[in-house]
């Protein structure tokens, strides 16, 4: 696998505090990667030293093999950026049209708006379009050079449900071309399901880095709930009952329902059925990405 | 991909020109109402310099038009693509800021170049102005290139920081600079010391270029030195700014 992305020990300073605090990262060729991580985190601050749009204070950051300033290395590269409003008086193909061709190599008119989603807007202006279009608008200029690295900052901000699953399954079949990309989001589903890596950074640290499931396996936690019938909850029988299992780190009830917090949950449940609780409405699960996310920043900031 | 780039930055600029019904009112309407205005109050033939007023005001005011549009829409135009971070988005792509910035500014010019026909096309007709062939291309001529100092005054007051800003202090700069530099009144019916201080002012020396070619003088070198000096004053600091702006 080829790096695309490399940062080296990056430290960015700006208006007086440290944006980003010795930041290293490599990203690889063909990969989804999510950068996670709270507001002021340092993730735009980190996406915009890599476009070149901000200057590290120290540090190196390469992108395909050169400078972010590289014309061929611009040649190469797509973003979609938060905070653009397109240029007045001019309508969306007028618009694909003008940016298209600053471009060597650009990706056809028509393209741009079958894989956009705008072909039906294409003669409506550019600033009168709503914000689920405008979004969209943004990843076809994104996408006009024809880039292998896309960059999504925030990408799916003020659309709907259905046009962000639209999204999320062109951006996959991007990747499957071999296009490398590099998200950021607040959505952690949107991160779970797309990304085949993630990247959590928080005060401008890198605090985790991996795979979903790697990451949501740092909570290293599981839970199974279920519902005991009301006179065993209320005589306190199956909490007695439960307070004698071995895996459990935690119950915590509510009405004749129970939550038990597991490092495993699948002994728990051999455990639980040997004990002769009489459970219903069993659900086990693991903990989500947002989950281990929220965790993740906890540790952090303590 | 320059070529490419500067044909496509024409083609929006013109679009988005002839969707400005501000541009339209103020840099086309406006000249030639006051042309007939006061070609009308102060009579076609009264001479002014050695010049006939019918002939010598059409050069005033298509100058004072083009003032307008180069110094206000072109900088308001900077300051909203900047504001607006379409700037950003053009920054991360290949295409070079000084190709972005060359190129509107060969986009204005065939705009510019739009305009002048048509005030004198409109005038010179309405109003039966003849003059020798020389004296039209000359003039013509002389008004497609003399915007370069207002262009490089636009860029500059463009990177003001917000549209709005630039719009009034780009009207007072312009209707000063059109009063005090003699285009809406000859200079000649002006105190003394609006006309001593009007030869150091870009406008006045871009309207003498034209009525001097009318009185069949040559172009006087102060005149177009002094121009040449604003428009690489206005470059040098606004290229100083550009790059404080994006040092980041």
């Amino acid at each position: 696998m080829k790096s695309v992305i490399t940062m080296e020990h990056v430290i960015k300073h700006f208006k007086g505090h440290t944006a980003v605090n010795d930041l290293s990262l490599d990203i690889q060729e063909g990969s989804i990667t999510a950068l996670l991580g709270p507001n002021g985190a340092g993730k735009t601050t980190s996406i915009s030293m890599m476009l070149g749009l901000a200057r590290p204070s120290s540090g190196t950051v390469t992108v395909m093999g050169g400078s972010p300033q590289d014309t061929a290395v611009r040649q190469a590269i797509g973003a979609m950026l938060q905070d653009i409003n397109v240029i007045d008086r001019l309508k969306v193909d007028e618009t694909l049209d003008l940016f298209r061709n600053c471009y060597t190599r650009p990706l056809s008119l028509k393209h741009l708006l079958d894989i956009s989603g705008l072909d039906a807007a294409r003669h409506q202006y550019a600033n009168a379009l709503s914000g689920g279009q405008k979004r969209r608008l943004d990843f076809a200029l994104a996408m006009a050079g024809d880039p292998s690295l896309l960059f999504l900052d925030e990408p799916t901000v003020g659309m709907d449900i259905e046009a962000r699953q639209l999204f999320w399954e062109t951006i996959r079949k991007l990747a499957a071309e071999g296009r490398t990309i590099l998200l950021t989001t607040h959505y952690l589903e949107e991160a779970d399901r797309l990304a085949d890596r993630v990247i959590v950074i928080n005060r401008g640290r890198k605090i985790a880095d991996g795979s979903p499931a790697e990451i949501k396996g740092l909570r290293g936690q599981k839970t199974v709930a279920f519902s005991v019938p009301t006179e065993e909850a209320a005589s306190g029988r199956a909490a007695n009952l439960i307070s004698t299992l071995q895996d459990v780190l935690s119950a915590e009830w509510d009405g004749s329902r129970v939550t038990l917090t597991s490092p495993d949950t699948d002994r728990l449940i051999y455990e639980l059925v040997r004990s002769g609780i009489d459970m219903s409405e069993i659900a086990i699960e693991s903990g989500g990405l947002a989950d281990a996310f929220q965790f993740l920043i906890q540790g952090d900031e303590q | 991909m320059m070529m490419t780039a500067l044909k496509a930055q024409c083609k929006a600029e013109l679009l988005r020109t002839m969707r400005n019904r501000r541009f339209l009112l103020f840099s086309l309407l406006m000249p030639l109402i006051f042309y007939f205005i006061f070609t009308g109050t102060l009579g076609d033939h009264r001479m002014v310099d050695g010049v006939e007023w019918k002939a010598y005001y059409l050069m005033s005011m298509t100058i004072f038009g083009l003032i307008g549009s180069n110094v206000i829409t072109l900088g308001v135009r900077f300051a909203q693509e900047r504001t607006q971070g379409w700037t950003r988005l053009l920054r991360i792509s290949p295409l070079p800021r000084w190709c972005y910035i060359a190129s509107k500014m060969f986009a204005w010019s065939m705009i510019n170049l739009g305009s002048i026909l048509l005030m004198f096309i409109v005038c010179g007709l309405a109003k039966g102005i003849r003059l020798p062939a020389y004296e039209w291309i000359g003039c013509g001529l002389w008004i497609w290139i003399g915007p370069l100092p207002f262009m490089a005054l636009g860029i500059l007051i463009g990177m003001l920081k917000s549209a709005e800003v630039v719009q009034i202090v780009g009207n007072l700069v312009y209707m000063s600079m059109s009063v005090l530099g003699g285009l809406w009144m000859p200079l000649s019916t002006m105190p003394d010391l609006i006309q001593k201080t009007a030869r150091f002012l870009p406008s006045y020396r871009f309207g003498q270029g034209a009525w001097s070619i009318l009185g069949g003088h040559l172009l006087g070198v102060a005149g177009t030195v002094i121009l040449a000096a604003y428009t690489l004053v206005f470059m040098v600091l606004s290229a100083y700014i550009l790059k404080r702006q994006e040092a980041v």
